[in-house]
């Protein structure tokens, strides 16, 4: 009996606080409803700890930023291994390394400044921008891409990216 | 596209200097003209042919005209930028990705070469690193001042300070140390724009945004540490910052950008402060005895529903009987005022024209069609976060705007550098038409002018491009006059399709009546060209409208460059003809059309058609019409744009630092490539 009483509260509580909540999904949909890719917005938000406790759009928004630096350090990571495999393919693979490169060090930089001091435009410059430089690695390749999907990845996250922040405006 | 068999006269050095032989190569350009500068002092008639061509000749050339653009599949349809800029659509972005694959590995194609010709010659740029919108212009003791947001580590926007630049004559700049840094909990976030009120007393305040420690939007105060300082060195924030936060109901992040001071009839200053109530765009309106007390004055100066924040908000008095620039306090009859904002949603600038009451503290616009923000624009490419100030030294109204870039990240970091401004220009009302300003270089620009050609009179049949031997083709002023036969212009079909530069094919979208105007930064085999033209079309009631365009889209062989295209409706009265001023200084295109009621700006991005091997051409691309065309090309100099020399006595006196000659002989062989340069014009128009 005892037992019950104690458990009783939790039960409740349980029962009236939705689990949607505990996710912080109305915020993670409503975003990404903005976005042009849904489906994939929601996946990356859902699958990243921080956005549980996103309060607002604009923490959302850094936790793109974030996600779109870690795929671009993947990226680099897999391309050095790739210019061991395909020779052949080293003049694009150096370009694509350059490409990701100033994601990282150019774009990241920017959108973080403009969405922590306040001027978030000059973040959808810079999630536009890595979107492009994904694509600009892609055509280096003149169709023979070993990387397709990945760039295909990077530009989509950056695309997701500029299009929340471009709600921010 | 046929080959070229034109002649013209081959460049002495037709190789593109690379960075490690850029010097030697100096030395042999300057060497050359030493010798041709002795050669032509000694000799009766100057062995170097005269300058000024003047060509009557129309067989000549037609002769050399040749059917160059009329290949429509050649357009490129490109995929739309993802650049903000551009897209006038809701979410600003594209999903689509349009892979072309071709032969030319045009998706990374940035050699050092490249990048290092980017460099303008004489616009307004730091040496390196970033920069954004200019801020506090202002004419203070006999030195033109221009600040700007600018970030001291790297080239993209953050950690934003004032830059600071001083010059004489707007044209030739000297870089001054930083005026004022993010040192305060109050703009420690950054120290954005602002604008200079000079007081009747001579005393000078600023006025600027300060992002805080929390990112909250709040306005401070500044003024020079030393008044009597021409150059104005050293800055003092008011200890007593922030002078205004955001209103109650008004978001932290949605309050920035105060305008200059004008005295209202109850000798109060007022400012104006640009911000948003959800999608409307306003402006707030404050008024102040001190520059430290202000009060908000009820309601808003003006606010346009679905424009979205209104960044950079400048307000002005233009006179409406001369082209003189008015002071910012003036009022009175025969007065019309600017509201201008910058939109932060679709990152152009907007004005428009109206009356001010300033008793009630509005302004009502004369055309609410063409309101802020859904009306007219300054300029239709690259232009935004725009400042005027009156120049109460020459009587004038001068507008300054940042201009981004439009390549992309990479060439940025590579090359160290992003952005320009743009070149300063004057700004008025146009009497003629009452209904828009007029944007015009300054006259200073004019002593940036070397050596002219000169061609009169070149009829141009349809289809046609001809090449103009100007010589080097990267630092240009080109003034153009075009004129179509009346009776094409009346037996032209009507059309009722609304034409737009940017939704069109760009210059190879033939019509009737156009396009035809300029190609500048191309190269002999058209594969880069940047047509700057008018296309004229025939309303549904047969009335004529002329478009002034830009087409980016064969710019540049790259294709993470943007390639989109730009342009507006511009007005020509009655007899008047079509022209236009294009300035060419590198990866910068400015183009105004009819005297400045249009204007636009694009930056490019040539692989080829850069160095030696740029040309111009003039075209017409219409089908229904030849075309007449005058022009006269001016080679433009170098600004010799630089750091203010570090002589304490020279930086004291204030004066104008004499050209020293440094330990760098590119830089004294640059200077005497430029007196020979100089020296040869005026010999030549002498003979």
């Amino acid at each position: 009996m005892k037992a019950i009483l104690f458990v009783f509260p939790f039960v409740l509580a349980v029962a009236y606080f939705p689990i949607s909540q505990c996710q912080n999904l109305p915020l993670i949909e409503q975003t990404c409803k903005q976005t042009p890719y849904y489906g994939l917005c929601v996946t990356l938000l859902k699958s990243d700890p921080r956005s549980k406790t996103a309060g607002d759009v604009q923490a959302i928004a850094l936790i793109m930023v974030d996600i779109i630096k870690a795929k671009a350090g993947g990226a680099l990571q897999h391309i050095e291994k790739l210019k061991q495999k395909y020779p052949a393919l080293r003049v694009p693979l150096s370009a694509c390394k350059d490409r990701f490169n100033a994601i990282i060090i150019g774009d990241v930089p920017q959108a973080v400044e403009a969405l922590t001091k306040g001027d978030p435009k000059f973040a959808v410059d810079a999630a536009n921008d890595a979107a492009l430089e994904a694509d600009s690695c892609e055509r280096g390749f003149s169709g023979k891409s070993p990387i397709t999907q990945m760039n295909k990845l990077n530009h989509d996250i950056s695309i997701i990216t500029a299009s929340i922040v471009k709600t921010m405006l | 596209m046929a080959d070229s068999n034109v002649s013209y006269n081959p460049l002495p050095d037709g190789e593109r200097p690379r960075p490690t032989r850029r010097r030697s190569i100096v030395l042999v350009l300057s060497g050359l003209l030493v010798v041709g500068f002795l050669v032509a002092l000694l000799s009766d008639n100057g062995s170097i042919a005269p300058t000024n061509v003047i060509d009557n000749d129309n067989n000549n050339v037609n002769d050399n005209a040749q059917n160059g653009l009329n290949d429509v599949s050649s357009s490129s349809k490109d995929p739309e930028r993802l650049r903000p800029f551009t897209s006038a659509s809701s979410a600003g972005v594209s999903e689509k990705s349009n892979r072309r694959f071709g032969a030319r590995t045009a998706s990374y194609p940035w050699t050092n070469n490249m990048l290092s010709w980017q460099r303008t010659a004489f616009h307004f740029q730091p040496q390196k690193n970033w920069m954004n919108d200019p801020n506090g212009p202002v004419f203070y003791k006999g030195w033109y001042h221009l600040f700007y947001q600018y970030n001291p580590n790297g080239a993209i926007w953050g950690d934003i300070v004032w830059g600071h630049a001083v010059s004489k004559d707007l044209i030739h700049w000297y870089h001054l140390p930083l005026a004022m840094v993010a040192d305060q909990w109050y703009d420690i976030m950054g120290v954005w724009t602002g604008s200079a009120t000079i007081l009747p007393d001579g005393k000078l305040m600023m006025l600027y945004t300060g992002s805080t420690n929390e990112s909250v939007q709040v306005q401070n105060l500044a003024y020079p540490a030393d008044p009597s300082d021409p150059l104005l060195i050293k800055w003092v924030k008011y200890p007593g910052n922030p002078v205004l936060v955001p209103p109650p109901g008004i978001g932290a992040k949605d309050f920035r950008d105060p305008t200059t001071a004008w005295l209202t009839s109850e000798g109060k200053w007022r400012i104006a402060i640009g911000s948003r109530i959800n999608r409307t765009g306003i402006t707030f309106v404050y008024d102040t005895k001190d520059f430290i007390n202000y009060e908000l004055l009820r309601g808003v100066l003006h606010g346009v529903p679905n424009t979205g924040m209104w960044e950079c908000v400048d307000f002005y008095p233009v006179s409406t009987t001369g082209e003189h620039g008015l002071d910012t306090s003036h009022n009175g009859p025969g007065v019309k005022h600017v509201v201008k904002a910058s939109m932060d949603d679709d990152r152009h600038d907007y004005y428009a024209i109206g009356t001010y009451h300033e008793k009630n503290v509005t302004w009502v616009p004369d055309n609410p069609e063409i309101d802020v923000g859904i009306g007219i624009r300054y300029d239709y490419g690259l232009f935004y976060a725009s400042k005027t100030f009156y120049d109460q030294n020459k009587k004038r109204r001068v507008l300054w705007g940042w201009i981004g870039e439009s390549d992309s990240e990479i060439a940025d970091v590579k090359k160290g550098w992003a952005s320009l401004q743009g070149i300063p220009r004057t700004v008025a009302l146009d009497t003629k038409t009452g209904s828009n300003l007029l944007q015009w270089p300054v006259e200073e620009v004019d002593s940036l002018r070397l050596t002219s050609k000169e061609f009169k009179k070149i009829e141009l049949k349809p289809g046609s491009v001809m090449p103009l031997d100007v010589g080097s083709a990267t630092q240009l002023d080109i003034v153009a006059e075009f004129e179509l036969d009346k009776a094409a212009l009346e037996k032209t079909a009507e059309s009722n399709v609304e034409f737009s530069c940017s939704s069109s094919e760009g210059s190879a979208e033939r019509g009737a009546l156009g396009p035809f105007g300029l190609l500048v930064l191309a190269d002999d085999s058209l594969s880069e060209q940047t047509p700057v033209y008018f296309y004229i079309a025939k309303g549904k009631d047969g009335s004529l409208k002329t478009y002034f365009c830009t087409d980016q889209s064969r710019s540049s062989e790259a294709n993470d460059v943007n390639k989109s295209k730009y342009g507006s409706f511009v007005p020509v009265l009655e007899g008047e003809k079509f022209s236009m001023r294009v300035l060419v200084d590198h990866s910068i295109v400015e183009g105004f059309a009819q005297g400045g009621r249009t204007t636009i700006t694009s930056r490019v991005y040539p692989t080829k058609a850069i160095y030696g091997a740029a040309r111009v051409f003039l075209f017409n691309n219409a089908t229904g019409a030849s075309v007449t065309s005058s022009l006269k090309a001016w080679q433009m100099n170098s600004a010799f744009i630089r750091p203010y020399p570090d002589d304490d006595d020279e930086r004291h006196s204030g004066t104008e630092p004499t050209y020293e000659v440094r330990g760098s002989k590119t830089k004294y062989l640059g200077n005497l490539l430029t007196s020979s340069l100089l020296f040869l014009n005026a010999r030549n128009n002498f003979l």
